[in-house]
């Protein structure tokens, strides 16, 4: 695997990983926008926008875009999360030139306004769907309350509300903002030609007009706010489970402490094999109890998903922060520390090989590092740590300490059970 | 490209199947036994579920603990599941640690304890998954699709049902596996870094002492009414609507599932330009071909709120109509391209081939060169599609809506 990156003049990074001998090549353009660049005014635009950019520009339908991209045989799709909004291809190494001319069109999008009001309906459609499902809009407010004040508060996909007050003109004003060329990173993985990428680059983008980097709010904080630990319920009498989604700190994408964190949610949480996973899903107790890292720029969190029955949630919750203080106050034990790091090694392995998955973790570290790491070097990280890694995590962001915790199912919580904060 | 496809069939009646993957490091395993859930028997539905939950649960002499355990700490990706077919169990690995985990594969389908004191944690994982399952509208519609659509027993819900799982005791299980988890009709496969002859002694160690046995044949009964409604109470309504279509075996499977990407494949498709684009009408929306050995279907699905719901399913019926007559070539050339793609990359991961060579043997008997796949694509003729769909029109429809209200069926479907 080589790495190799160019800067045009108008400060689009343009990066690869090339592997030789790769099957296919994939190929994303990287925006540095999500919903926490958002406002009250404007929430959802992000999410939004980016349907919209399938939409089409001036010269082009969005119905040619959809068939250009079956034309070629792309793998084509789009995400938006808090930080990112990610379009990405993948196609066959002859396609490559194609798939990233296309994409770097769409990214100066027409924003016609009758499309505007049709996707519109599409929007409000996904907001229903991820409504009825679970876990039924505890995550969005679970965020919200471990983030209080923090742009990370913000739900990605907005409200039925935010969406129907938006006016095309707001998006208009967003995507002028924040798809600056300095703001984006076009990357690509696989069997890539670097020279064709630069030169397709250039071709496509290097007109366009280059910002002043486009500002980004960071907020370093407490979360939760004031450190006291908040308990909600959302009430779904037709659902069958309950599910609660309990958010403590941990270490943000900017802490060396993150990869110890990914290893110890790997020990504490991971779907099976876990300490969670003994204690609750082995014995039917729990659909799930789960535990994982999440890392932003400027703040961390250590996610809990718990399902089971309703009548359970709140032994079941106590058992899972009981879990967490014994590991904090015990520590872990040598075998399971390599247990879990065998996991994450083959996880990296089995990963790379795939330029379709390699394409996210180079393109998502540039932009929000601008650095590049190696299969190579994950593994490196990953066979470096020890237990003292684990045990100095422990200690600085306590599991068992200050959470939010949101319950959504069919059971009428009372508010203020302190289940979550139990060991606080 | 090259492609290097092995077989062969140990004694007792085992067919070992192998890809070598250049440029990987990694292997991929699949154990595919024929103790799927056509077989739980009436009254029994969720038997090869809690059957195959059982087998992780202690075997050989390692406890249910001590068998994660050596798999994760090997850091092999293990996963099980039970279809309608079969049980499966895999598992994807650094190339090196194969001749670790064969052996625990290998307690795993010839000696699980199934004791009794694991029971009920079994039991207790199976119905929370079910009353997941509850909870997913989507997943609620396409079951009830495959129980309207499939002849008895194949439509059974493979997860089971929860007041028949609370009833199955342990001696079923027991009987269960050793009648169903045998040599006869069982394959395994792996795929990427393997070294043929290696892996071959290896299973032959492991696996060829085992005596010979058939796998049982299932009784296919008859099919139930062609429409249903679920009451859900969700702001959404899902509709699935499915109908026969040639399974994966015959050569007009390739006819059928072209003319079902042109319909709902892909993101120039009819159903995602008419039903999503042009109206709004929804955010998922899609057509595809689900095979069984002797029986296959073409499922459309959508979920869309309750007032719109009505206008989906009128459009998706109509856009199923006008296909016949109407197939163009560009159509024709982006489903190619598509399944070209799609072909070539499946050789990136290891897991994708193990399970790819498998399935392909369950359906065949033999397996498909990339080469053979790509030249089949190729014959396909804007002719041919309309050919096949002239004789073969639509004309066993089946639908489900789950939601608030019940839909408007054509008459055919209510009757």
């Amino acid at each position: 695997m080589k790495f190799v990156h160019e800067r045009l003049d108008n400060g689009l990074d343009v990066i690869a990983e090339i592997t030789d001998g790769a099957l296919s090549t994939s190929v994303g353009f990287f925006v540095k926008t999500g919903a926490r660049d958002e406002s009250d005014a404007i929430w959802g635009a992000s999410h939004f926008l980016e349907h919209m950019v399938f939409k089409g520009t001036h010269d082009l339908s969005g119905d040619e875009i959809n068939r250009r991209f079956d034309w070629m045989g792309a793998a084509a799709n789009a995400f938006t999360s808090e930080e990112d909004t990610v379009y990405h291809a993948a196609v066959l190494p002859e396609q490559q030139h194609e798939a990233v001319s296309l994409l770097a069109r769409m990214m100066r999008p027409a924003l016609r306004e009758e499309d505007f009001t049709t996707e519109k309906l599409v929007i409000l459609e996904e907001i229903r769907m991820y409504d009825d499902q679970p876990p039924f809009g505890a995550d969005d407010r679970c965020r919200a309350a471990f983030f209080g004040r923090h742009p990370l508060a913000r739900s990605v996909l907005g409200t039925v509300a935010s969406i129907e007050a938006l006016p095309v003109e707001a998006m208009r004003e967003y995507h002028r903002r924040r798809y600056a060329p300095g703001n984006i990173v076009l990357a690509a993985t696989g069997a890539v030609d670097f020279a064709a990428l630069l030169e397709s680059a250039r071709r496509h983008c290097g007109d366009w007009e280059p910002l002043a980097s486009a500002d980004r709010t960071t907020a370093p904080g407490r979360h939760p706010p004031d450190g006291r630990s908040t308990i909600e319920s959302i009430t779904r009498p037709a659902a069958t489970l309950e599910y609660a989604v309990r958010m403590s700190a941990g270490p943000a994408g900017n802490d060396d402490d993150r990869y110890a964190a990914k290893l110890l949610a790997v020990i504490l949480g991971d779907d099976s094999g876990s300490r969670l996973y003994w204690s609750l899903v082995d014995s039917g107790e729990a659909e799930q109890a789960s535990c994982h890292h999440h890392d932003f720029l400027d703040a961390g969190f250590f996610a809990t998903q718990l399902s089971c029955d309703a009548e359970d949630v709140e032994p079941l919750l106590s058992r899972i922060v009981d879990v967490y203080a014994t590991t904090a106050s015990a520590g872990i034990e040598a075998a399971e520390l390599e247990q879990a790091r065998n996991k994450l090694a083959g996880r990296v392995v089995l990963g790379g090989e795939r330029p379709r998955r390699r394409l996210f973790s180079v393109g998502l570290e540039w932009a929000h590092t601008g650095g590049y790491r190696s299969v190579a070097d994950d593994l490196r990280i990953v066979e470096g740590l020890g237990l003292e890694d684990v045990h100095r995590m422990l200690a600085r962001w306590p599991l068992h300490g200050p959470s939010a915790t949101v319950l959504a199912g069919p059971h009428s919580a009372d508010a203020s059970a302190p289940a979550a904060a139990k060991a606080e | 490209m090259q492609q290097t496809l092995h077989s062969t069939t140990l004694a007792n009646g085992i067919v070992v199947l192998g890809e070598y993957l250049p440029g990987l490091e990694s292997v991929a395993i699949a154990f595919h036994a024929p103790a799927g859930a056509v077989h739980d028997g009436p009254g029994r539905c969720g038997l090869a579920t809690l059957s195959g939950e059982m087998m992780l649960r202690g075997a050989g002499d390692r406890t249910s603990r001590q068998i994660i355990e050596a798999l994760e700490g090997g850091g092999v990706q293990w996963s099980q599941a039970v279809s309608t077919s079969h049980a499966s169990f895999s598992g994807a690995m650094v190339a090196r640690q194969l001749t670790v985990a064969l052996p625990i594969y290998a307690d795993i389908i010839r000696r699980p304890r199934l004791e009794e004191d694991q029971l009920e944690s079994a039991r207790q994982m199976v119905l929370q998954n079910l009353a997941g399952t509850e909870d997913d509208p989507a997943h609620r519609a396409m079951s009830a699709l495959r129980q309207l659509h499939y002849s008895t027993p194949w439509g059974m819900p493979s997860e089971g049902v929860s007041a028949e799982v609370e009833g199955i005791g342990i001696d079923a299980i027991r009987g269960f596996v050793s009648a169903h988890v045998r040599p006869g009709g069982m394959i395994i496969a792996a795929a990427g870094r393997i070294d043929w002859e290696t892996f071959v002694a290896g299973v032959e160690r492991l696996f060829g002492d085992w005596d010979a046995g058939a796998p049982e044949t299932v009784r296919t009964g008859g099919r139930g009414p062609r429409f249903r409604h679920v009451h859900h109470d969700s702001q959404q309504t899902h509709i699935a609507v499915a109908w026969s279509v040639p399974p994966y075996r015959s050569d007009e499977s390739y006819e059928a599932t072209a003319a079902l990407a042109i319909l709902g494949g892909g993101s120039s498709s009819r159903l995602f330009s008419e039903v999503r684009e042009r109206r709004g009408l929804c955010y998922s929306v899609s057509s595809g071909y689900q095979t069984l050995r002797d029986q296959a279907a073409a499922i459309c699905y959508s979920g869309t709120s309750a007032a719109r719901a009505q206008e989906t399913l009128d459009v998706i019926l109509e856009e199923i109509d006008r296909l016949p007559g109407t197939i163009e070539q560009s159509e024709l050339d982006r489903v190619k391209a598509r399944a070209k793609s799609g072909l070539v990359m499946q050789q990136e991961s290891s897991a994708a081939r193990a399970g790819s060579i498998a399935r392909q043997w369950y359906h065949l008997g033999t397996m498909r060169t990339l080469g053979e796949e790509l030249d089949r694509y190729d014959r396909l003729s804007v002719g041919s599609i309309e050919g096949w769909l002239a004789d073969n029109p639509v004309r066993d429809l089946s639908v489900v809506s789950l939601g608030r209200e019940p839909l408007e069926v054509p008459d055919e479907v209510r009757a």
